[in-house]
Parts: structure tokens; C-alpha cells; sequence
């Protein structure tokens, strides 16, 4: 019993280690590599090394390597939450285990609808990513989610879901689709239907970038603030910018805690609507009676 | 060191981060989504056996508490039965015994009257034979001498006043 119980512990070190690591590695590594740089630069992700690709090379920067060591984390954290399980005992790990899985099951019971619960996984990794990657931010770390491709990849993810729902209707209706209500606005159904991935990559990238630029910005403004009003003090006193302590850590609160989870719901929200709103129910089940029929005769 | 321009579109990248998410939902699917499911599973399968078993222990309950109901019920109706049939008895009992003694009464004083009737005919009896013998006498002695009619009357008024005062 003891033994065993030593050994749970140790596991759950072992998680924790798992879940907390990646975060700091991430850490070290930014420490390591940023370059040193005077005054205000909004830049990019930094580019680590590139390898060549046919169409396009990749460059591996700090927004892969970060969404990486989100999932690792996040691996971390499942395994951490769901070590020792028990039917009886309820830990309170567990009781967290059980609310996420219960309140993402009724999310997505609820606004997709009973067929689609198998996304609950989905949309919880979804919502776990996203606000993870965002949150990145509190610890200067470079938020994978203000990099146009991160947030690209999950909204190309949702753009394919949404053909597949809509081809599940059949093919013939779905190239009908584009023609309503007249011909003529075909050309625009086809943008609105690329629009929708387009819209919901540019929101949630756009959001969490305006975010760190607006950071930067007031700190650099609160630096120049504090250097014009006390930079008459004698010595050293003069260099030290007051008005950056305290303020930054306000708009950092709303940025980066409040809008990164709340665009992580956004975009959630927005999957479950569109993936749940392109499945022509009707069609497909008629189709598959048709099939039904069909099998029936052969 | 480089950096990226703040808007760069690299499709690899694109491709990399759209797999990152599709192995982000394998992993949450598999470490998470299932062993929570499994442990509820099994918990409600554990509840439901436990409410079965409590259903069917309340039945059983049930059906002996309505069986011994039944019991006791049958068993007053026993007693009553009993009561009943006793109380019929001890009346039966009670009026045979009157009727019995009743019949005895009338017995005691049949026998008595017939006894004294046979007293009286014995007692009638007794003073015809007395009359005889007195009548014997008295013939014996008008035997003796001359009879006169008024002599004999007399004779048999005195004789009767004599006994009627005897009598007395």
C-alpha cells in the first residue's frame, strides 16, 4: 500500500514536471535567443532556422515551437488529471477531470445538437489550445495565436469540416447551394463560403496581436512618460520608469487573461455554429434512405 | 536572429499548426475525453445495479410484510372463529344444562306428587280398611243383640263423630 502509494506520487511529480516544464523551457529559451533590442519593435515571430520546403521553405519560429510545448503541456495535464481515476473516491483532480468533459459535452450537445457529440474532444481541445497559446503572454512568452498561420491551420480545420458536412448532403446539392437564391450570386456565395475560415482565422489573430501591440505601445509611452516628468531627478532615480509598474499588468489582465479566453470561446463557438450549420440533416437522411432502399432491393 | 513579418502567410506552417490541432484533439480524445467517460460509465453502471438491487430488495420486503399481513390477518379471523365457536358451546352447554335441570325439577315434583297421591290412596286405603274393620266390629256387636234401625244409626253417627274427633 505504502509502495503504491509512493509510486502514485511519483507519477504525479512526473505529470506535473510534464505540465509545468514546457512552460518554462519555453521560458529559457526566449531568455536565450531574444536579441537585444533599443526601443519599440513590433515584430514577427522570431525564426529560429528554416528548412527548405518545396513551394514555400519553414521557418521553424517561436510560434511553432511554443504551440508545441502548449500540447506537450496540455498532455501533461490530461494525464496529470486523469492519474488515478476511481469509480468510489472522488479527488478533487477528478472532480475537475469530470467538470471539463461534463461541461463540454453539454456545450456541444447543446448549440450542435445530439448527432455531433462526438466533437465534445474536439471543442474542448479547440478551447484549450487557443486559450492556453494566449495566455502564453502572461509569461512574455510569444503567443502562438498571434501568428496568422497558427490560427490559419485551425480555421482551415473548420473551413474542411464544413465542406465535409455540406458534401454530406450530396454533391449535386451542395454545388447547388452556391446558385441561391439566383444564379447570379454564385461568385459571392463562393467568397462568403471561403470568408467564413478567412473571418474567424483574421479575429482571433487579430485580437490577440492588437493585444500585444497595444502592451507595447503603453509600455513604451509610460517609459517616455516617466523619463519626461521625473528624468530631472539626480542619478540613476531618473532612469527608472515609475509609470511602468502596475499599469501594464492592468491592460494585461484584460488582453491577455480576458480577451484570450474569450476569443478561444469565440472561436469555439463559432466551429460548433458553422460545422453544426453546414449539416443539411434533412437531405442527408433522406439520402440515406434512399441508400437503405437501395440495399434493400439488391 | 530573423524574425517574421507581423502578417506572413506560410502554408507549411498552416499545414503544421492544422495537424498540431488535430493531434491536440487525438490526445485530449484519448487521455482525457475517454478515461473520465469510462470512470462514469462505470459509475452510473454501478449506481444502476445498486438502485436495481435496492428495487428488488423493497419487493421482497414488500411481498413478506404482505405475507405475514396476510398471515396475522387469517390468524385473528382463527381467534374470532374460535372465540365464536367456544361462546356457541358454553351456550349450547349452558341451555342444555337448564333444560336438563328444568326436566329434573319436573321429575322431583312428578315423583313427589305421585308419591303423594300414593299416600293418600294409601291413607283412603288405610280408613276404608279402618271403616271394614270398624263396620266388623260393629256387626259383631249388633250380632250380640237385637238390632233396632235407630239404634244403628245412632250407633254409626256416634262411631263417625268419634273418629271425626279422633281425626281431629
Amino acid at each position: 500500500m505504502n509502495r503504491k502509494n509512493r509510486y502514485f506520487i511519483v507519477i504525479d511529480v512526473l505529470l506535473i514536471l510534464l505540465t509545468v516544464l514546457p512552460i518554462l523551457g519555453a521560458i529559457v529559451l526566449k531568455v536565450l535567443t531574444t536579441p537585444q533590442t533599443e526601443g519599440i519593435s513590433i515584430t514577427g515571430a522570431l525564426i529560429y532556422f528554416t528548412i527548405p520546403m518545396p513551394i514555400q521553405d519553414l521557418p521553424i519560429t517561436a510560434a511553432q515551437i511554443n504551440s508545441w510545448l502548449v500540447i506537450l503541456s496540455i498532455l501533461g495535464l490530461c494525464l496529470y488529471l486523469t492519474h488515478g481515476l476511481d469509480v468510489k473516491r472522488c479527488t478533487k483532480r477528478q472532480h475537475i477531470a469530470e467538470w471539463i468533459v461534463e461541461t463540454c459535452r453539454h456545450l456541444v450537445e447543446d448549440s450542435m445538437g445530439p448527432f455531433f457529440s462526438g466533437y465534445a474532444p474536439f471543442i474542448a481541445s479547440i478551447l484549450a489550445l487557443s486559450a492556453f497559446s494566449s495566455l502564453l503572454s502572461l509569461f512574455g512568452l510569444y503567443p502562438p495565436t498571434s501568428d496568422i498561420n497558427v490560427v490559419g491551420g485551425w480555421a482551415l480545420l473548420t473551413f474542411i469540416l464544413i465542406t465535409y458536412y455540406k458534401l454530406k448532403g450530396g454533391f449535386g446539392n451542395y454545388l447547388k447551394g452556391f446558385t441561391e437564391p439566383i444564379f447570379i450570386m454564385a461568385p459571392l456565395n463562393v467568397l462568403g463560403e471561403i470568408a467564413t475560415p478567412v473571418s474567424m482565422a483574421f479575429r482571433h489573430y487579430g485580437n490577440v496581436l492588437s493585444g500585444s501591440v497595444i502592451a507595447v505601445l503603453v509600455a513604451a509611452a509610460l517609459q517616455g512618460l516617466s523619463s519626461l516628468l521625473l528624468g530631472w531627478l539626480p542619478g540613476f532615480l531618473g532612469e527608472i520608469p515609475l509609470f511602468q509598474i502596475g499599469i501594464p499588468a492592468v491592460l494585461s489582465a484584460y488582453f491577455d487573461v480576458f480577451s484570450g479566453c474569450m476569443q478561444a470561446y469565440i472561436f469555439a463557438m463559432l466551429t460548433m455554429l458553422n460545422v453544426s450549420g453546414a449539416f443539411p440533416e434533412e437531405l442527408y437522411q433522406k439520402r440515406m434512405q434512399k441508400k437503405q432502399m437501395k440495399k434493400a432491393k439488391a | 536572429m530573423q524574425t517574421l513579418d507581423i502578417i506572413s502567410v506560410n502554408l507549411w506552417q498552416i499545414l503544421i499548426s492544422l495537424l498540431n490541432l488535430v493531434l491536440l484533439f487525438l490526445i485530449v480524445k484519448k487521455f482525457l475525453f475517454k478515461p473520465v467517460k469510462n470512470t462514469l460509465e462505470k459509475r452510473q453502471k454501478e449506481i444502476d445495479e445498486r438502485y436495481t438491487a435496492a428495487h428488488t430488495a423493497e419487493a421482497e420486503a414488500e411481498q413478506s410484510r404482505a405475507a405475514w399481513e396476510e398471515k396475522l390477518s387469517g390468524a385473528e379471523k382463527e381467534a374470532a372463529s374460535i372465540l365464536q365457536s367456544a361462546t356457541d358451546h358454553a351456550k349450547f352447554r349452558g341451555d342444555q344444562m337448564i333444560l336438563e335441570a328444568r326436566e329434573r325439577a319436573d321429575g322431583i315434583v312428578r315423583a313427589a306428587q305421585a308419591e303423594a297421591e300414593l299416600e293418600r290412596k294409601k291413607a283412603t286405603d288405610e280408613i276404608k280398611k279402618q271403616i271394614v274393620e270398624v263396620s266388623g266390629a260393629l256387626s259383631e256387636k249388633m250380632l250380640d243383640r237385637e238390632i233396632n234401625m235407630d239404634d244403628h244409626r245412632n250407633l254409626i253417627d256416634s262411631f263417625l263423630e268419634k273418629i271425626g274427633d279422633e281425626n281431629e
